[in-house]
């Protein structure tokens, strides 16, 4: 615990050794065991990824086509925005205890209750964004004979990629995010360091910290960078 | 407060980056009571024009005078509280109700609540709302009733000036012209110096004591009257703009008193009938026009009814059309085309005939071109 | 050992863990227990809602200043938007961390945090709701005689307010649950009671439970504000 008067210089001392941490093993302050070093970071890292990158899969396959059909069909706006508000409302801590109180915990059954998270912000985005698509270019594409799964795919999807790409991110960020105290449930992601303290030391405590940002930030910006290439040069035009 | 005039003193606004002003030199005068419409083609600088009088638009050049005060001299929000402004959207403030933005300027300028309290329903009586509305929201209001909201809240504070930016033109005609013609007579009561921009030539020549013709570029082609554009176009663009049927439009600023008719040759029940041929000798209408004791026309002599010795009581062809002296020009010949007659007897109060109106008359003094109009106001013109 | 001995050593072992059938057996849920041991969550609830209530005023306050700035130097809107995005992205609990060494553990820490968590959404909302005022409707307040600022605040941000309160409920109920977190660092909230029964599902389930009704609770609170600011957009056409 940091109660050092001195904090501008200890905190600084302390993102250097965080930095060290990461790059190089060290001697646990607990145990006789080495922590901390690439390749620990990088297995960790990768385990967050995995998980994440699976939940966002399924939460992708559950949420995307009931959105999109919903707005399509332009029903259900009872049902996609408030499972869109009660999504937001579950705490993480919650979930992840329940998760390990009722499942037998693992890479599949947390990517699952992850996507109690990432679902709501797909379903809700896709269903507006499907929905709010201008209504005189859907006429027209039926006037002009496109089947209901063409006028889908050809004018309502690439119309939408904004906002339902909106919901990507925000789910992305929801998982990543409850990803990182999946540790608690024994599922060792990049949060196991600011977990574990007593392993890690406070060192690896900040180590975790700019890790699990850093990756955040890192998939933030891959899906802008997606986003960005998946939205048609007319669309971005008129964005403000 | 009373009205002031207002001067265009050589105004002229350039937009960075454009390679044309919108607005050159554009010197006129708007006298004080006066409606002067702006009009012309999109991009004339119409608008543009308008809103430098309130200072939406600084002038690059030139000054523009109410009174005798530069409006850059006053500060800006001050300014414009002293002139009402009116735009085609409207612009009510939906979170308001009707009467609360009608208020709006006379909040501004302080005014205490009673004397706000007393001045809305005034208004609303002005602009012919129903008073029931007052609680109401825009939202709830016809294009026609929020335009009239539109410039009640533009009169509320009693301006020196009116700017009307095309007020009636996202309303539908029918409503169009009611506005119209109801504004018309307000501003017969309220006499405020009035610059109302519109693209619409007619509703130029029916509202405008002066009309300013723009060509793109933002150039003055002509300042006249109505009857002064009609008849004498500055130049080819005004000619163009105002239309082919200039010629027609005239007929709207005129009465049927206003040309000189054709002599009836009147004949009476029980006159000889040679005598009524007598007079048909040399008469520019070649058939009688039968009156009663009080020269009341009852109807057209036929070959038939003059064969008899005596004029017969009745007529074998009706005398309608029957138009009034005071009947515009335009409907009068409407009535006669419709009718399908060539001519028509008119009759002034309290129906006597004073002449024969016919569709020769009409045209010889459309094509004369030194013909006299008489130059209404648009307050007193027809409608 | 006897059976009876067995049997009493049961007993006791029994009789010592409080409630021990609810615990021990960990179903489902045990409303029994909670009507006993309810009292043990009071504090959690407030000190969470201190959490959320101070996070999200503080958000907004700071979101709008911003947001203001934005509206008059217009450039400013994308790099604000930008770095509130940042704060956003970050995973609270990582944020916590990074804060640690500067500020502490303690509530601060935790409302820091949090606060900067709500910013985007709160920024976003603000600004986008003063962009959809109506052009005319800035056109003509200008032309009768309104300075920008008496239209910025009789005009802009009333009709951009159901925009801001949409932000305000999104920020709001996201801030309820991510305060769970503020047990990471000592900073109180429903995070204290989960974390420390972990497994204990009634435990969990109510005090997650709790959260969901707070967070309902502000929701509610919020919309009823909304529609109460906002008579305009009740009427009937």
């Amino acid at each position: 615990m940091i109660s050092d008067p001195n904090i501008p210089a200890a905190a600084l001392d302390l993102f250097g050794d965080a930095v060290d941490f990461i790059f190089n093993e060290q001697q646990s302050q607990g145990e006789q065991v080495q922590v901390g070093g690439l390749e620990q970071v990088g297995e960790l890292a990768w385990e967050q990824l995995k998980v994440t990158l699976y939940a966002l899969a399924l939460s992708l396959l559950i949420a995307l086509p009931a959105g999109v059909a919903l707005g399509h069909m332009r029903r259900g706006e009872g049902l996609a925005i408030s499972i869109g508000n009660a999504g937001r409302a579950v705490p993480e801590l919650a979930l992840i205890a329940l998760l390990a109180a009722f499942l037998d915990v693992g890479m599949f059954s947390l990517a699952l209750a992850l996507c109690v998270l990432g679902v709501p912000p797909i379903l809700t985005n896709s269903f507006v964004g499907v929905r709010g698509v201008d209504r005189n270019a859907v006429d027209a594409a039926r006037g002009m004979g496109m089947t209901e799964t063409e006028i889908i795919r050809k004018i309502e999807l690439p119309l939408a990629v904004p906002t339902i790409m909106g919901g990507v991110r925000t789910a992305t960020i929801n998982i990543v995010a409850t990803a990182t105290i999946a540790p608690l449930v024994g599922v060792l992601t990049l949060g196991d360091f600011i977990i574990s303290r007593n392993v890690y030391g406070d060192a690896g405590v900040l180590a975790g910290a700019i890790l699990v940002a850093v990756m955040a930030l890192a998939l933030e910006l891959a899906l802008a960078g997606l986003q960005r290439a998946m939205t048609s040069p007319g669309l971005r035009l008129t964005r403000t | 407060m009373p009205a002031e005039l207002v001067r265009y003193e050589n105004a002229t606004k350039l937009y960075p980056g454009a390679d044309q002003p919108a607005v050159e030199g554009l010197s006129l005068e708007v006298a004080a009571g006066e409606i002067c419409v702006l009009v012309g083609p999109s991009g004339c600088g119409k608008t543009t024009a308008m809103r430098m009088v309130n200072r939406m638009v600084e002038p690059s050049a030139g000054d523009v005078f109410i009174g005798d005060e530069s409006v850059r001299d006053r500060d800006r929000a001050r300014l414009r509280r002293e002139i009402g402004y009116v735009i085609q959207q409207v612009g009510l403030f939906p979170h308001r109700t009707i009467a609360e933005n009608v208020a709006t300027v006379p909040r501004l300028l302080g005014w205490d609540r009673e004397r706000t309290g007393a001045r809305v329903p005034e208004l609303f009586d002005l602009v012919g709302l129903d008073p029931g509305l007052a609680g109401r929201y825009p939202v709830q209001l016809s294009g026609g009733q929020q335009q009239r909201v539109g410039v009640a809240r533009a009169l509320a504070a009693d301006p020196l000036v009116m700017l009307m930016d095309e007020p009636f033109g996202a309303i539908d005609p029918i409503n169009r012209e009611r506005l119209q013609n109801e504004f018309l007579r307000l501003q017969a009561e309220i006499k405020k110096t009035v610059l109302f921009v519109t693209h619409d030539i007619d509703e130029a020549i029916k509202m405008g004591d002066r009309i300013a013709v723009m060509r793109t570029g933002g150039h003055l082609a002509q300042y006249a009257t109505p009857a002064e554009l009609l008849m004498a176009p500055a130049d080819g663009f005004v000619e163009d703009f105002v239309g082919a049927d200039r010629a027609l439009k005239r007929l709207a600023l005129m009465r049927v008193r206003d040309v000189d008719l054709w002599e009836a040759p009147l004949a009476f029940p029980g006159q000889s009938s040679a005598e009524v041929r007598q007079k048909l000798d040399g008469a520019e209408v070649p058939h009688p026009l039968l009156v009663d004791a009080d020269r009341r026309p009852l109807g057209w002599l036929s070959e038939r009814d003059l064969a008899r010795d005596i004029v017969p009581a009745r007529a074998g062809n009706s005398a309608e059309p029957v138009l009034d002296c005071d009947d515009v020009m335009r409907d009068a010949l409407a009535d006669l085309l419709r009718a399908g007659s060539q001519y028509a007897p008119v009759v002034e109060p309290p129906g006597r005939v004073t002449g024969v109106l016919s569709v020769e008359i009409i045209s010889e003094f459309l094509a004369s071109p030194d013909a006299r109009t008489d130059e209404h106001s648009p307050a007193e013109r027809p409608q | 050992m006897t059976d009876v001995a067995l049997l009493l050593a049961q007993v006791e072992i029994r009789d010592r863990s409080g409630p021990p059938s609810c615990q021990q057996a960990n179903d489902f849920f045990c409303p029994g227990w909670v009507a006993e041991n309810y009292d043990r969550y009071v504090d959690p609830v407030l000190q969470h809602l201190v959490l959320v209530g101070t996070s999200v005023a503080a958000g907004f306050a700071i979101a709008f200043a911003l947001a203001l700035l934005a509206h008059r130097i217009h450039w400013l809107a994308a790099p604000l938007l930008a770095v509130t995005g940042v704060l956003y992205t970050v995973p609270s609990i990582a944020f916590f961390f990074l804060l640690l060494p500067i500020t502490g553990l303690g509530r601060t820490t935790a409302i820091i945090a949090l606060t900067a968590f709500t910013l985007q959404i709160l920024f976003r909302n603000i600004v986008t709701g003063l962009a959809n005022v109506p052009p005319e409707v800035r056109d003509a307040g200008r032309g009768m005689g309104l300075t920008e600022r008496q239209l910025l605040w009789r005009a802009e941000l009333p009709l951009a307010l159901p925009e801001i309160f949409a932000g305000l409920r999104i920020a709001t109920v996201s801030t309820v649950a991510l305060a769970t977190l503020a047990v990471f660092v000592s900073g109180g909230g429903l995070g204290v009671p989960i974390y420390e029964q972990l497994t204990f599902k009634t435990n969990v389930i109510f005090a997650g439970g709790l959260c969901i009704a707070i967070a309902m609770a502000f929701d509610l609170a919020l919309v009823t504000a909304q529609r109460a600011v906002t008579p305009w957009l009740r009427v009937t056409t």
